[in-house]
């Protein structure tokens, strides 16, 4: 996907090869989604509409919903028929997430897109009976949409209302046979929309090399699963996507991450090949603009990302959320969190060292990944508390810190042992910095259990730890120092009778995760990297149900 | 037995870009100073812009500064720097 306002100049000549007003449609055979052929005759007795569109353009996404309306008001079947220059999966979710209402046939070779020639998605082409085209619009533009309803349907009913929260008009993408990708082509700029890489090369090891030994130069220090072709093909036949299609380009040298080099990355971490269809997911989550990827590994910080999975996956792949869950317990865990640095790495170029100049790094840089302990969390869990379902499956990221403990053993309340909390969460990034910063707070089983009996609700917690958590005004009297400068933007509480300024900006800055063992009283907190839209944001995303 | 294996590293194209040709004088010239919005970056750069136009006869210096540290700078500041037809930009961060 290129967003057509991004095109250089010389795409201008080619607006003239689309076809126009006036000029001849081609007939054409194209499969529908069940491999059944439609049929689209030059010759009809009512006029028809023909959209090309592209699974990942925003603008096709934003016209969907008008033509459906279109489509439910005109008589005839096959009036309209959708386009999809993309392939069957992709084209597949989209016509059940916008619930298309009208025929959609696959271009996949993009022939007939060559023949009508569109510079941008969604292109429409409104061809009058006789098969001479009406009218064309690309991109979205509600007035003319709505001339090209008013000639399809006899009753002129206006399909695209002004003030529906849409805008009037959107620029489209470049049509998938302009873009330019594939092997041997050089970009002149990182393109961050590119959908298809070139497939990886191999590497062709003689009997006498050690292929564990040889393999040193693609990890972490130790050792990886050599990335035979045969065991990445094995995870390449866990996931419907082609090897060379692009999930995410990984800052901060943006290399692509395709299917293939994620599946041999993660065979070198010891992934069993179902992991696939989290680690797809967790690519596209990390690369997400708002998780920032690009300042995390390239931060002197000690951030790493922490990925948290939420939902039935734990139980299905021996995710670990129960005692030491931040070691290491489990393949799932440490397999999934490796699987994620060595992509980071390799791909993404941050080698500590090189461009990883974290000054003191993070043990999580091997793996740090967890599952929250949905069992013992008496209330909902993270990804429900997001919105989703319970019976879903969701990871999320944050830029993390290591956990830094806090044991209560003697507190018989809830309360206290909150408090004890909010005493860890002062000291995090620096005691006396406040806001800009968030916090991961894992409550053990023990702690939330008692925490719960006194009626505490999740949202209850997070306001107690927020309003509990400050820096009392005396330790800035002796001046400089990191924090201090910005003490008069910071807000105030009274906490113990004593004026202080509160940690964090708001109380959704503390994420509450419940995990650990039912024995012991040992809680943690984990503190942020730069927080919110000037730094990182936790991200959560949804990892399929199907296997 | 021979193996194959599959390459895990980046294999992206990229295009390789040749750095700009070194001024020769820094005399008469205009200069960018890109603060990336550290702390105590502003400090250093004003330090800097004095020995500039002090000691090394620069005509003009063009001061722009990143929203956030945190990430690469957006158009709109680099088109700052590209519209006031700097002859040299010094990037630089302090903590």
């Amino acid at each position: 996907m290129v967003l057509n306002r991004d095109l250089p100049f010389a795409f201008s000549s080619v607006t003239k090869q689309m076809l126009d007003k006036g000029d001849s449609a081609p007939a054409f055979s194209l499969a529908r989604l069940d491999d059944t052929t439609l049929q689209f005759e030059r010759v009809s007795s009512k006029p028809r509409l023909l959209i090309f569109f592209e699974t990942d353009c925003p603008t096709c996404r934003l016209a969907i919903p008008y033509v459906n309306r279109l489509a439910s008001i005109i008589d005839g079947n096959e009036r309209i028929v959708g386009i999809s220059q993309d392939g069957k999966r992709p084209t597949r979710e989209l016509i059940e997430q916008a619930q298309v209402k009208f025929p959609v046939v696959l271009d996949q070779d993009l022939s007939i897109t060559k023949q009508y020639d569109p510079v941008a998605v969604p292109t429409f082409f409104l061809v009058d009976a006789e098969g001479v085209i009406q009218q064309t619009l690309g991109g979205f533009n509600k007035l003319e949409l709505n001339q090209i309803a008013s000639i399809m349907n006899a009753a002129r009913t206006v399909i695209a209302e002004p003030f529906d929260g849409a805008p009037d008009s959107k620029f489209g993408c470049v049509s998938r046979h302009l873009e330019s990708a594939g092997e041997g082509e050089i970009a002149n700029a990182v393109n961050p929309y590119l959908t298809r890489g070139a497939r990886a090369t191999r590497i062709e090891l003689d009997e006498s090399t050690d292929p564990f030994e040889y393999c040193m130069q693609f990890g972490d220090p130790l050792p990886v699963v050599p990335p035979t072709v045969e065991r990445v093909d094995r995870l390449l036949a866990e996931t419907s996507l082609e090897p060379d299609e692009i999930i995410g380009l990984i800052p901060p040298n943006y290399g692509a991450a395709t299917v293939e080099k994620v599946a041999a990355n993660a065979v070198m971490a010891g992934c069993k090949p179902e992991m696939m269809r989290v680690l797809i997911p967790l690519v596209r989550a990390v690369c997400d603009e708002r998780y920032n990827i690009h300042g995390v590994q390239a931060t002197t910080h000690f951030a790493a990302p922490l990925v948290i999975i939420n939902g039935p996956i734990r139980a299905e792949m021996g995710f670990a959320s129960r005692g030491n869950v931040f070691s290491n317990i489990a393949r799932a865990n440490s397999s999934l969190g490796r699987a994620l640095q060595l992509i980071l790495t390799n791909l993404g170029g941050a080698r500590p060292g090189e461009i990883d100049m974290s000054t003191l790094g993070n043990p999580g840089k091997f793996s740090y990944c967890i599952a929250e302990n949905e069992e013992e969390n008496p209330w909902e869990p993270l990804h429900v508390e997001l919105g989703f379902q319970p019976a879903q499956n969701a990871l999320s990221v944050f830029a993390g810190e290591s956990p830094h403990g806090v044991s209560e053993h003697m507190a018989r309340e809830g309360k206290q042992i909150l408090k004890a909390i909010t005493r860890a969460l002062a000291t995090v990034w620096s005691y006396r910095v406040c806001h800009g910063i968030e916090a991961v707070v894992i409550l053990c089983p023990e702690h939330v259990k008692t925490i719960h009996r006194d009626g505490f609700t999740k949202q209850a917690v997070r306001e107690f730890l927020y309003e509990n958590t400050g820096i009392p005004l005396r330790h800035y009297e002796d001046g400089g120092g990191e924090g201090t400068p910005y003490v008069k933007m910071y807000k105030r509480a009274i906490i113990d009778g004593e004026e202080c300024c509160l940690k964090f900006p708001e109380p959704s800055a503390i994420k509450l995760v419940v995990a650990g063992g039912t024995a012991g009283k040992f809680s943690a907190v984990i503190g942020s990297w730069a927080a919110g839209a000037r730094g990182s944001q936790m991200v959560t995303y949804p990892v399929s149900a199907e296997s | 037995m021979r193996i194959t294996l599959v390459n895990p590293l980046d294999e992206t194209s990229r295009t390789v870009a040749s750095a700009a040709s070194r001024l020769g004088t820094l005399e008469g010239k205009t200069v960018g100073l890109l603060d990336i919005s550290k702390p105590g970056g502003n400090i250093f750069l004003d330090h800097l812009e004095r020995l500039l136009r002090q000691r090394y006869g620069v005509a003009s210096v063009i001061r722009v500064m990143k929203p956030t540290f945190t990430k690469p700078a957006p158009e709109a500041v680099i088109s700052k720097l590209v519209d006031a037809d700097c002859d040299a930009v010094i990037e630089a961060l302090a903590d």
